[in-house]
């Protein structure tokens, strides 16, 4: 069989995560100056939060990096190599699940997939707990079912980066914990690196190795959150450094 | 039980109303049975046009028009709905003339198609074509750009483009609007067929009715009128199943 070197294919070899350099990155739409310098750069198997008032520029970043947009300065590399060249293998979740609504559940997860992906959709779907839905039409799944059949679209590539840009926001408390867990446990058990912009300190402080902060148009916070998994959020450290980037959020 | 007689013999209540009230009236000779005949008698008419074969010719000759024309109309609007939808270059190049084009009344085009086609099958199939032609390319226009361009940029996120994309993304998307601009067409296909088979033409329903026109033979004008509407439906029947079909992942095509 022939294996052309796609990037979004997934290889047969483990995925190694990748690192992520980002050096003064601008972007403007017209005159208007979204993203002013962006320097960062995140350690292979990290998993960064990206929070940061409506506006800031968060999704704009994560855009950039995945290449849908272009940036108006600056550079972007993985593991030392240019975006251009690089092959880095990346998928995305968003707040709406975008499971294309003709395509079964299975089939959402295949998309675009070529070769023999079916026994692999299926242990994927098994690892997000939706293995028994597999022929059913996205429309017939509940908001956080259709989230899963996304995570697990974005888990069958084996990617080296995901991105998650605010994923859980449209779910109600419950079952956001509960996909929570799930995103952690598989980003543990993967390691991919990951890039989750969210609203929600909480979330960010509950996930993240890293907690960064956007605010006009830079990064105006930067937090290492070393706390063992799985994280007690009562725990004295956990609040204190949710108050402290809350703090910095609100400008107190 | 009380489902099925609401779906399934409610809708037939009005029209066997009409029907007795039709053999009741004409029963009673206030206008002349051969300008008014009854329906018994339209019935027996129709029979005596369908063991003759005589029925089954014209009806032949006018469903090979009608086809044709929405094969090549059809073909036409949805290629270039496809076309101008995925294309900017190709939108700005062709839309302003189409919808020219549009703007005209295509049955006013009928003197002209006579005139340079002549009144054989050309002419006719032209103009079903015409007709078909716009609904078709305006849906399916509109159904290519009104693809969510979330599902698109997730599709290019996940390494689909081109042929994949359109056949994945854009094309599953717009099916809904196509299938309107179909479901549409078909109603102007028969129109036009209609029209274009009463003026010029010497076989194919639209002559039977024009024909027996001539000798006042009033109930041969009404069946082929019932054949048309029969037609138009089954037509309509058909497009119907074919979506839902198509579109059973949406829930609105969903019973
Ligand atoms: N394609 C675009 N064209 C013009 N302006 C844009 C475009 N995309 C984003 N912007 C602008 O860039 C700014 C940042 O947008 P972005 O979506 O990145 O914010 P965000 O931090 O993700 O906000 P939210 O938390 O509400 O999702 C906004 O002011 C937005 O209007
Ligand atoms: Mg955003």
């Amino acid at each position: 069989m022939l294996k052309k070197p796609v990037a979004p294919e997934p290889r047969a070899e483990e995925t190694v995560p990748v690192n992520i350099r980002l050096d003064r990155l601008q972007k403007s739409f017209g005159a208007k100056q979204v993203l002013t310098e962006v320097d960062l750069t995140i350690q292979p198997g990290q998993f960064v939060a990206i929070v940061g008032k409506s506006g800031s520029g968060k999704s704009t970043l994560l855009r950039l990096i995945a290449g849908l947009e272009k940036p108006t300065g600056g550079q972007i590399s993985f593991n030392g190599q240019s975006s251009d060249e690089s092959d880095a293998n990346m998928t995305m979740m968003y707040q709406d699940s975008r499971l294309l609504p003709w395509k079964t559940v299975i089939n959402n997860v295949g998309l675009g997939l070529s070769g023999d992906w079916h026994n692999r959709a299926e242990s994927v779907l098994e690892s997000v707990g939706l293995l028994s839905y597999k022929e059913e039409w996205p429309s017939t799944l509940s908001g956080g079912q259709q989230q899963r059949v996304a995570l697990a679209r974005a888990l069958i590539r084996k990617p080296q980066l995901l991105m998650l840009d605010e994923p859980l926001s449209a779910l109600d408390a419950l079952t956001r914990i509960e996909m929570q867990n799930l995103i952690e446990e598989l980003q543990q058990e993967n390691g991919f690196t990951a890039l989750l912009v969210t609203h929600d300190v909480r979330e960010a402080v509950r996930l993240a190795d890293r907690i960064l902060l956007i605010e006009n148009g830079t990064i105006t916070l930067d937090v290492d959150n070393y706390a063992p998994r799985p994280r007690d959020l009562s725990s004295q450290g956990m609040v204190a450094l949710e108050k402290k980037v809350l703090s910095k959020i609100m400008g107190t | 039980m009380k489902k099925t007689f609401q779906t399934k013999v409610l809708p037939w209540v009005i029209p066997a109303l009409v029907l007795l009230l039709w053999q009741v009236v004409s029963s009673l000779q206030i206008v002349s049975p051969s300008l008014f005949p009854p329906p018994t008698n339209v019935f027996l008419s129709f029979w005596g046009l369908i063991s003759s074969f005589v029925l089954f010719e014209h009806i032949q000759i006018s469903l090979m028009r009608a086809f044709t024309g929405l094969l090549i109309g059809g073909f036409i609007g949805l290629s270039l709905g496809i076309l101008n939808g995925w294309s900017k270059l190709s939108y700005f190049t062709f839309d302003t003339s189409i919808q020219m084009i549009r703007n005209v009344p295509h049955l006013a085009l009928l003197p002209l198609a006579i005139v340079w086609l002549g009144i054989g099958e050309t002419s006719k199939i032209f103009l079903v074509a015409l007709g078909v032609m716009f609904p078709i390319y305006i849906n399916t226009l509109h159904g290519i750009r009104s693809v969510n361009q979330g599902y698109v940029e997730m599709g290019k996120m996940y390494g689909l483009k081109g042929w994949k994309l359109f056949r994945h993304v854009y094309l599953p998307g717009a099916l809904p609007s196509i299938f309107v601009g179909f479901r549409y067409a078909l109603g102007v296909m028969w129109l036009t067929l209609i029209v274009a088979e009463t003026i010029a033409t010497s076989d194919g329903l639209g002559y039977l009715a024009m024909n027996a026109r001539q000798f006042m033979q009033t109930e041969v004008i009404i069946v082929t009128i019932i054949i048309y509407a029969l037609f138009g439906k089954l037509a309509d029947v058909i497009a119907q199943m074919g979506e839902r079909r198509a579109l059973r992942w949406n829930p609105t095509y969903r019973e």
